[in-house]
């Protein structure tokens, strides 16, 4: 019969069903005592996404620089939730993602950008 | 008082919703919930609904729970398209208005691809993909089970609108202004965002779940190029998924903003964009018909291995093509437009793009008739679906290349030649994909198989059906026939053709009752699966007893091929030789109500903003909220089945030694 009727796969010496040590696939969760940093991220997309409102209800640029303006706290966006909602500091194998990575930014930039190039049409039906 | 009341009938029972069909509806529905009430109350049922099905996070009855889902919506679906059809085949004397037939045509849509498709891949992810890796459950069980119930709630919220309200009927793809307050006032459009949104967010976290479950839960041993086919499709799937949705989810909510809150992203005045829209909408649109046609492509990977008896032909090039397919479905969306004119270069860009995919799919295509090639073929119900998605789907895509040809497409785009080609694709894949999909895991579901026989007869139904409607209507449409009209003047020639097309209809809708027939009588008179091995099959969700015990496997497996359970079989192993001291204990996630009281509060919510009840909203959102933070504090949420447990449930099914 089984010797272990305790089952914890959080601890040092849990092992799988065929007996290998699991412990390597622990990731590296950052544990503090109170959230800061996600508070702060918060924040802080809240700011970028009212900054963006903000920028284009009042029309405060001319459309171009706006456009760059919006683009770039976009970028920022994203970076902030890479950075502090999607754990992608803690991970195990961060060249892998790195893979997964560049192609996000490929269809990102590839949806964006053809939309754009979409969109800039002005005469009627050609 | 009395004045609030009278407020409240108008506004729930307008003129819209008492026409004969639907008071005809409401009497079907009133009987149907008396009865199920009945039932459930004379059975002493309902504890048993609420703890084993409505609180379970298990994947395999989520599944089913799709599963049921799916085909009930098949039916509401079918239903609408006999309406429409019906109304075609009578120019003279329309059955149905103008106004009704837009509805019809707009719920037949939305249901078909969001509410039909989309649960029953959902149905077979559940079903097969944790089993075929090996694994005892998804990556994230709860989330998996508040997917579902965003899907259930977000269903019943589009489905309760012809009687509540009024349908939405500015066609499936609901481009502004056809959406816009400014000419469709009424409640049915705010029920398509709203119930597309809440089935959104759970469709998102479906993608997220299966790709986490693919790359983190497969059995040990089981490389990347050692998944089997459907694996493959399922990791592609959620991908597509989480790159697809957010446009759709933008696109809906800020429809809704103009509805409800006065903005103009896509109102035709104050410098609104309704193009963008369109935009929005494809950039979402071409990757999801990717995302239902993807695992069909699965399935028939697995379904024609098994039947021919034979590993799968070309194994690397299907990944790698499964893989093209996946990257190109993103860079295509304009073909949905060409005639917008966003100029040559742009047309001719997305033309060639759209054409680029119709090599790795013919790469696949090929790859499994060379499967077949040598093959001891069996002729089961589900390899007959597979041969007759072939030559079906080769016909769908070379009419989409012919669409995918920009001047042609001018000539082409919105006439029933359209219709006919992406209903070629849907059905002649997609559904006849699915059907496959379900004759060949049903065993594994529950235990036995569904009647060949009669399985035959709804299989040739559903073939000739499906030609007798779209061959003529690949043909209407070069005579000109637009899409959605609901009547016709004589002597354009096309009264004979639609007469066809109806009867055609018809046929399809004759091969779901005998389906639906079939999966009745299956249930008292299927053969039963004793073995768990029913159709000597390759992939591990097979080496298990069927219905597959809670756990799935009492040790995970290690795999050391592909086709890893036919591998297993060819050197004498088995998994139901366990001795007694294998037998570890099992950690499983633990039911919990919290997805359903999610889904609910998120009805709440939407159904409260479709007619404007800010309270109500209030308190659904209230409720969203609290089922979250409590699901967030709730660390109870494993259970463990102990050793002994586990081995007296394998004795029992005679898998220990000794």
């Amino acid at each position: 019969m089984s010797q272990r009727l305790e089952f914890r796969p959080e601890a040092d010496d849990a092992v799988n069903d065929e007996g290998e040590a699991l412990r390597f696939m622990r990731p590296h969760f950052g544990e503090e005592k109170f959230p800061w940093v996600q508070i702060w991220g918060y924040v802080g997309s809240l700011v970028l996404t009212f900054a963006a409102l903000i920028l284009v209800v009042d029309h405060v640029l001319p459309p171009l620089a706006l456009l760059s303006v919006i683009l770039t706290l976009a970028v920022g966006q994203a970076a902030l939730q890479l950075g502090v909602f999607m754990h992608i500091r803690e991970s195990r194998g961060l060249a892998w993602q790195m893979i997964f990575l560049g192609m996000v930014l490929l269809m990102g930039v590839g949806m964006v950008g053809m939309s754009i190039w979409i969109m800039t049409f002005k005469s009627g039906v050609s | 008082m009395p004045s609030f009341v009278l407020y409240l009938v108008r506004t729930l029972f307008p003129h819209d919703v008492l026409r004969p069909t639907e008071l005809g509806a409401d009497v079907m529905i009133v009987a149907t919930g008396v009865i199920i009430v009945y039932v459930l109350t004379k059975q002493k049922k309902w504890l048993y609904l609420w703890r084993e099905w409505l609180t379970t996070v298990d994947h395999k009855k989520i599944g089913i729970m799709y599963l049921i889902a799916a085909l009930a919506m098949l039916f509401r679906g079918g239903v609408d398209a006999l309406m429409l059809r019906t109304n075609l085949a009578l120019p003279n004397t329309p059955v149905i208005d103008a106004l009704e037939y837009n509805q019809v045509f707009t719920t037949h849509g939305t249901i078909m691809i969001f509410f039909m498709a989309m649960p029953f891949i959902f149905a077979l992810f559940n079903v097969a993909v944790p089993l075929m890796i090996g694994a005892r459950d998804v990556a994230f069980p709860r989330l998996n089970a508040m997917s579902f119930w965003l899907f259930a709630f977000g269903a019943l919220l589009l489905n309760i609108a012809f009687v509540i309200g009024g349908s939405p009927d500015a066609g499936w793809t609901a481009y502004p202004p056809y959406t816009g307050l400014a000419f469709n006032s009424g409640p049915g459009e705010n029920y398509f965002f709203l119930s597309l949104l809440i089935a959104g967010i759970g469709t998102t976290m479906t993608g997220i779940n299966f790709l986490v479950t693919v790359l983190r839960m497969r059995a040990p041993g089981m490389t990347l190029m050692k998944m089997p086919m459907f694996i493959w499709s399922a990791l592609t799937t959620s991908a597509l998924i989480i790159f697809a949705f957010p446009p759709l989810t933008v696109a809906m909510a800020m429809s809704l903003f103009d509805r409800l809150f006065g903005s103009s992203f896509f109102t035709l005045a104050h410098g609104g964009l309704a193009m963008m829209y369109v935009n929005l909408f494809w950039l979402f649109g071409h990757p999801e018909v990717y995302i239902v046609v993807l695992p069909v492509f699965g399935i028939f990977s697995e379904v024609v291995a098994t039947f021919s008896q034979k590993a799968l032909f070309g194994y690397t090039v299907m990944v790698i093509s499964i893989v093209s397919i996946m990257v190109l479905a993103y860079g295509t969306w304009v073909h949905h437009f060409f005639t917008m004119g966003a100029g040559p270069g742009v047309n001719a860009f997305f033309g060639l793009s759209t054409m680029l995919i119709a090599i790795p799919t013919g790469v696949k295509i090929f790859n499994w008739i060379f499967t077949m090639w040598g093959g001891r073929i069996q002729m089961t119900v589900a390899m007959l679906y597979q041969m007759a998605f072939i030559p079906t789907f080769v016909i769908g895509g070379a009419t989409g290349i012919l669409l995918a040809t920009v001047p042609a497409d001018y000539q082409l785009h919105n006439t029933y030649f359209l219709i006919a080609h992406f209903h070629n694709v849907l059905i002649g894949g997609t559904l006849f994909g699915l059907l496959s999909g379900m004759y060949y895991w049903w065993p594994k579901m529950f235990g036995h198989k569904l009647n060949e026989r009669q399985g035959k007869w709804a299989f040739w139904l559903f073939f000739w059906g499906f030609w007798i409607t779209f061959g003529p209507q690949y043909l209407l449409g070069l005579k000109g026939m637009t899409r959605r009209i609901y009547t016709y003047p004589a002597g354009f020639g096309w009264h004979t053709l639609n007469v066809i097309s109806t009867v055609g209809a018809f046929v399809m809708g004759a091969a779901f009752v005998v389906l639906v027939y079939s999966v009745v009588y299956s249930l008292q008179h299927g053969e039963k699966d004793l073995t768990g091995d029913p159709w000597n099959g390759r992939t591990l969700e097979w080496a298990i007893p069927s219905p597959a015990p809670e756990y799935n496997f009492a040790r995970i497996p290690v795999v050391h091929e592909r086709d890893a359970w036919w591998d297993m079989k060819q050197k004498g192993q088995t998994l139901a030789s366990m001795r007694p001291e294998d037998m570890r204990t099992l950690e499983l996630p633990r039911n919990t109500p919290i997805p359903f009281l999610l889904g609910f509060a998120f009805f709440v919510v939407g159904f409260g903003m479709t007619f404007e009840w800010w309270y109500i909203v209030a308190l659904g959102a209230l409720g969203v909220v609290a089922t979250l933070i409590y699901s967030g504090f709730d660390y109870d949420e494993h259970k463990h089945i102990a050793a002994t447990e586990v081995l007296e449930i394998e004795a029992g099914l005679g898998r220990v030694q000794g």
